[in-house]
Parts: structure tokens; C-alpha cells; sequence
């Protein structure tokens, strides 16, 4: 086993003593969490052999001892308006946290708390979605503390934006397993962001299940901005209702390697699934975007777009698997893979893959790969703009289209910022509209 | 010396080469402040690779020649440098650049060379003035403003659009790539009126067009004709006509003397 293995191993043996953990956990949960470890201890870190991880190593991950993240308080005064819950190395600030302006028909609040107090509203939908068969999935599963709940009853349209906040902070290696729930009623609709930010050496280890019922529209707006030493891997498993729609921004940032699965499982007619993103890569960062479409219904609509920029001898990786199942007619899925390579050392793979076991599909994939253009370069200089400048807004345009799908304008505002503070000489675009 | 007089623009011996082919064979022209140069020829005869040459497009090579604007080596400078020293060129193909708002963008370019300059930058407000203004003049719809750089553009919105710059930019060379190509009757009025409100005494203008036609409208003060990579032969306004009757194979057969730019030197 490797050093990381190790020390998962040993957290998750002392784990099923209980000792430390609140007594009492329900049984679903005590079932999910011995799930999780079985798992875990037979499948361990996937390795570039595993057809799902072959571009992205995690020989480095591996290599660090990871200890049970310690309590900490937000030390940053940045932080989202209300309503937004905020979490600690994977514990739930609850003086950070501010619930107003909730408005009707909304709940959201600590998992642990409901998972202690009414664990029925939780049982029908915890570990459903997201199996533990997977290593990651399944360390959560055995090693989550706390998370958010995010409930919409059927009908509730709260106006303002629900902010998911998740700091990292430790001077030794720590991993963090927060666990999120959010279930939309019946036509419900809402929009909530996942923004996970931090200091020092850490691995944060996320997962949300997202269960949307008949005609729920959700934005779900994923912000990773983690600190350079960290790492990142996030799992969004969604279950899509008849006539729902989701619309899935990732904005990838932060973090020495980051892995982000979304997982979709169009369950019942007429669904929708926008899942986008947009990575920023320098130095020797790995960002990796794993998307699978499950199509079990027909007339289910799914797109993703995705973009990434790359410079130094950074990484991408961009794997879009589409599932058509029989049966699944008049399926129209489409996605389309964009990378813009700043320097000779960055380098992208890109995988997409369709199974389709239906006749009468539409299904299209695409994408490029590229540097700037000299023309464009040529004819922005000629008008007087440095030729750094002129880089700067180009690779910048390549990118907007992606930052506008970002619904919450205070939310685009911060996200643009942080995407051209990472662009070569992004800060002359400090006007950048 | 009264600044009309002064040769503003100087081109001796000049040879280029695009890839590993020579396009220029030794060009001279002299270009004087408050003129307004056609340069004419048939395809192929290297009218736009000297535009992009002036212009300090990198694909193109210098390979021998001398090229001075107010007396400053043109050809060691960048293409931002020389617009800075107000040099611009109107692309025959302008660019799009979709992402990039058209005025976001020329806001850029025009504090770019303000900086360049030392003056102060213009704000937000004061430049929409400024550009509202200029829009008017080639009768450009206002919801060009915000839509991305040439985006989506019909050829003669693009052509409208590099007018449009020009007014903003001011230069003191401007050079216009067929900015007649593809326009029609209507739209080549409208352009054409954009560039004669720009003509002034302290700026310079090299119109390359392939047709006579365009100078119907832009009413040149001298004409030269480019075949092969090298001018064959100068002259007035009527030059231009001539052409127009007998064709550019009159010119590559029996090209008549250089009269206007012998009288010249």
C-alpha cells in the first residue's frame, strides 16, 4: 500500500470502532459507511491502469500521509453574501454560516445535524446516487463528517443564490470528505455554488448528490480555487427527474492536481443537462474532467462544453462519456472539447466515448486544440496594443464565453477576476468588461 | 520647410519575402504628408504584402531596403511600435475576434497608444462620445458597439468598422488594403466618404486597390502602379483611367515611363 493508502486504511479502521464519531449514527448510515471502507480497502487508488484515471497520475497524492483534518475557524473575511453555509476542513462554521434571506420553502443546513435529528429526510437519498464502488466515493463514504443539506420543497423558487462554502486550512498534510445532499422538489428551482478555497497541504475529497424531481430547474455552479500545494477531487452525482433541467458550471482554478467527476443519470423524459467547464492551468498542475451522461429515457436533451487553458507544462484532461441506453429514443446529446495551449510544455488528452444502444439518437462530439492565433495577435498589435496585452485578451476571450455561462453576476464578477488573475499578464485586463 | 512638404514616409530598395519567396523587388516610394497615394496592380503583384510589410506583419521578411518614417527606421520597430508612431493599417480581411467587444477593444488600442504617448487614458464615458461620434461617420449601427471584434460582420460592416478605428486612432499613415473588396456600390460610397472626412492636411494616405473604380470616389493625388513586386510606372489621377481602358497587361508589355515620379525627385 502506498503512504496515502496507509493512512486512509488506519483512518478508516478506527472509523468503524466509532469511538470518536457521535454515537448513534442510523443504521443506512453505519451502512454506507461500511460500504465505503470495503470498498476502499479492496479497490484502493486508482493507478494509470484504471481506464477512467490512465491520463492522470497520482503517484504524488500517493506519496503524502494524509491526518484527520484538525478543527479550524475562517480566518478570511471573503466570504459570499447570505444565504451560505460554511464549512471548515469539512466541519460546519456555524458563526461564518448565515442563513438570511432564506425565504419559504427552503432548508439548508448541516448534514450531520440532520442525519442526527430526522435521519428519514435524509435516508431515501444518501448513498442512492453516488456508489461507493469508486475509491474516492468510497473514502468519502467512510470518512465524511459533515456536508450541506440543500432542500427544496416542491414549488420553492428562492430568488437569492444558496453559497456552499469549503475552506481548507493545515500546516501538515490533512484530507477533508464533505458530503452534500441536495434535493429539488417538484418544479422547484434555485441556484447554489460550491466554492472551495484554501490554505496549505490538503486533500479535499468532495461529493454532492443532486436528485432533481419532475420539472426542477437547478444552476449548480462549482468554484475551485484551492491552494497550490492542494488536492482536489470532487464527485457531483446527479439524478434528473422528467422535464428537469441542470445546468453544471465547473470552474476549475486552484489546486496541484484537481479531478472532477459529474456523473448524470437522465432517469425520466425530457430531461436537460448543460455540464460546463473551464480550466486554467500553469506550472505543473493536472486538471482533470471526467463527465458521464447516462441517457435511460428518451426525448433527454444533455450538452457539455468545455474549455481549457493551459501554460507552463500544466496538464489537461477532458474524458466525456455518453451512455445511451435501449430504448432511450429521440436522445440528443452533444459535447465539445476546446484547449488553448499557452506554452510547448502543456499538453492535453482528450476522450470522448459514446455507447449508444439506441437507433434514432442524435449524438456529436468535437472540439480543437490550439494556440493563439497569429492574425488575431497581428491585428490587435497593429492597433497599438503590447503584444502581451494583446495575448492577454485573447486567451481571455477564448475563456469569457465560458465565465458568462456563470449565472449569479457578484459570483461572475469574482470568478473573472480569478480567471484572469491566472492568465499570463492577466493583470493588464484589469478593465476586462 | 511647411510640414506638406516634407517627406514624410520613404521606401528605398525594398525586398521581401513571404516562406521563401520574394514578392518585393526593390520597391521605392516616397509618401509626403497631406497626400494621398493609390497604388494599383493586378493580383499577385505584391500590393498587399507591401501594406503588411509597412504595417510590421511578421510573416513577411525584409530582406534588403530601407524603410523611414519621419526619418525613423520604420522596419525596427513592432507592429504596436508603429502604431504608437501612427502608422495603421485597414486590413483587406479584417479580423474577427469573437469574446472581445468591439469597443472594449478599441478603448484598448486607443489608451494603448495614449500610454505609448504619454497622455493621460480616456475613460469609459468620454471614449463612447468619441466613438458614438466616429460611428456616425460611416453611418454604423450603434449595436456594433458591444458585439464582438468584426463578429458575425457582413464584409461591408467589417470594412465600416476599420474606418470606424481609423477615425478613433488618427493616424498619421494610414494605409488601406482594398478596403473597396467586396463592397457594393452603396457601402463603397459610404466608405469612401468616411475616408475623404479623414484626409487632412498632416496625415498621409496609401489607398491599394486592384480596381479603378474606388477612385471615382477617393480621388488620389498620385497613382503608381505595381507589377511584379516593384512600381513600374507613376502618375496623376488620369494614370488611374488609363488602366482602367487598356488593362494591366498594357502596363506589364510596354510599361510606359515614370514621368510623374522622375519630375518628382
Amino acid at each position: 500500500m502506498t503512504a496515502a493508502e496507509q493512512s486512509f486504511a488506519g483512518q478508516l479502521e478506527r472509523a468503524a470502532g466509532v469511538e470518536w464519531r457521535p454515537a448513534g449514527e442510523p443504521a443506512f448510515v453505519c451502512a454506507i459507511r461500511a460500504a465505503g471502507r470495503e470498498a476502499f480497502l479492496r479497490a484502493k487508488l486508482p493507478t494509470l491502469k484504471n481506464e477512467d484515471w490512465k491520463y492522470t497520475s497520482l503517484a504524488g497524492l500517493s506519496a503524502v500521509v494524509f491526518e484527520p483534518a484538525p478543527r479550524a475557524r475562517v480566518t478570511t473575511a471573503e466570504l459570499p453574501p447570505a444565504p451560505r453555509l460554511v464549512f471548515v476542513n469539512g466541519r460546519l462554521d456555524p458563526d461564518a454560516s448565515d442563513l438570511a434571506g432564506l425565504g419559504a420553502g427552503v432548508r439548508m443546513g448541516s448534514l450531520a445535524v440532520a442525519l442526527r435529528d430526522r435521519p428519514a429526510a435524509v435516508e431515501p437519498f444518501l448513498g442512492m446516487l453516488a456508489g461507493a464502488s469508486e475509491a474516492f466515493a468510497a473514502l468519502n463514504a467512510g470518512l465524511f463528517e459533515d456536508g450541506a443539506l440543500v432542500e427544496l420543497a416542491d414549488g420553492a423558487q428562492p430568488s437569492p443564490t444558496l453559497h456552499l462554502v469549503f475552506l481548507s486550512a493545515a500546516a501538515t498534510p490533512v484530507a477533508t470528505h464533505p458530503r452534500n445532499l441536495i434535493v429539488a422538489g417538484k418544479g422547484s428551482r434555485a441556484t447554489i455554488v460550491e466554492h472551495y478555497r484554501g490554505e496549505g497541504s490538503y486533500l479535499v475529497n468532495a461529493v454532492t448528490e443532486l436528485a432533481l424531481s419532475e420539472g426542477a430547474q437547478v444552476e449548480h455552479d462549482r468554484v475551485q480555487e484551492d491552494a497550490p500545494q492542494a488536492f482536489h477531487v470532487g464527485l457531483l452525482q446527479i439524478r434528473q427527474g422528467a422535464a428537469s433541467r441542470l445546468t453544471g458550471q465547473s470552474i476549475a482554478l486552484g489546486a496541484q492536481l484537481a479531478r472532477v467527476e459529474a456523473r448524470a443519470l437522465l432517469a425520466a423524459e425530457e430531461a436537460t443537462c448543460d455540464l460546463n467547464g473551464l480550466y486554467v492551468g500553469g506550472g505543473r498542475q493536472v486538471l482533470d474532467h471526467f463527465v458521464h451522461v447516462d441517457h435511460a429515457s428518451p426525448r433527454c436533451t444533455s450538452r457539455e462544453v468545455f474549455k481549457g487553458i493551459l501554460d507552463g507544462a500544466s496538464r489537461g484532461v477532458f474524458a466525456g462519456r455518453v451512455r445511451v441506453r435501449e430504448g432511450a429514443q429521440k436522445t440528443d446529446a452533444g459535447q465539445v472539447s476546446s484547449t488553448l495551449l499557452l506554452s510547448e510544455d502543456a499538453t492535453v488528452d482528450t476522450k470522448p466515448q459514446l455507447e449508444i444502444l439506441a437507433d434514432d439518437v442524435k449524438c456529436s462530439h468535437g472540439g480543437a486544440v490550439g494556440q493563439l492565433r497569429e492574425d488575431q495577435l497581428f491585428y490587435l498589435r497593429s492597433r497599438g496594443l503590447s503584444a502581451a496585452l494583446a495575448r492577454a485578451l485573447l486567451t481571455w476571450a477564448f475563456a469569457s464565453e465560458m465565465v458568462q455561462r456563470v449565472g449569479p453576476e457578484e459570483l461572475r464578477a469574482r470568478v473573472r477576476r480569478a480567471v484572469t488573475a491566472r492568465l499570463p499578464d492577466g493583470e493588464l485586463l484589469r478593465e476586462v468588461a | 520647410m511647411r510640414e506638406t512638404e516634407r517627406t514624410m514616409l520613404s521606401i528605398q530598395g525594398l525586398h521581401a519575402k513571404v516562406a521563401e519567396k520574394e514578392i518585393l523587388h526593390g520597391l521605392d516610394l516616397e509618401v509626403r504628408a497631406g497626400e494621398l497615394h493609390a497604388i494599383m496592380g493586378p493580383n499577385g503583384s505584391g500590393k498587399s504584402t507591401l501594406a503588411g510589410v509597412l504595417a510590421g506583419r511578421d510573416t513577411y521578411r525584409v530582406t534588403a531596403g530601407r524603410v523611414t518614417l519621419d526619418g525613423e527606421d520604420l522596419l525596427a520597430l513592432t507592429p504596436e511600435k508603429r502604431a504608437a508612431k501612427g502608422v495603421f493599417l485597414a486590413f483587406q480581411y479584417p479580423v474577427e475576434i469573437p469574446g472581445v467587444a468591439n469597443m472594449y477593444f478599441l478603448r484598448t488600442a486607443l489608451n494603448s497608444l495614449r500610454k505609448a504617448r504619454g497622455e493621460e487614458p480616456l475613460d469609459a464615458i468620454d471614449f463612447l462620445g468619441l466613438a458614438h461620434e466616429k460611428m456616425k461617420l460611416v453611418k454604423m449601427d450603434p449595436s456594433f458597439a458591444n458585439r464582438g471584434v468584426n463578429e458575425g460582420f457582413s464584409g461591408g460592416e467589417k470594412k465600416r468598422n476599420e474606418i470606424v478605428q481609423m477615425a478613433v486612432l488618427e493616424p498619421r499613415l494610414a494605409i488601406l488594403d482594398e478596403i473597396d473588396s467586396g463592397l457594393d456600390i452603396d457601402a463603397l460610397r459610404v466608405v469612401a466618404d468616411g475616408v475623404n472626412a479623414l484626409r487632412s492636411p498632416t496625415r498621409a494616405m496609401i489607398v491599394v486597390t486592384h480596381y479603378q473604380r474606388l477612385l471615382d470616389y477617393i480621388r488620389p493625388d498620385h497613382v503608381h502602379v505595381m507589377v511584379n513586386g516593384r512600381i513600374v510606372t507613376s502618375g496623376g489621377p488620369e494614370l488611374a483611367l488609363e488602366l482602367e481602358k487598356k488593362g494591366y497587361g498594357w502596363i506589364e508589355k510596354e510599361p510606359p515611363a515614370r514621368v510623374a515620379a522622375e519630375a518628382r525627385l
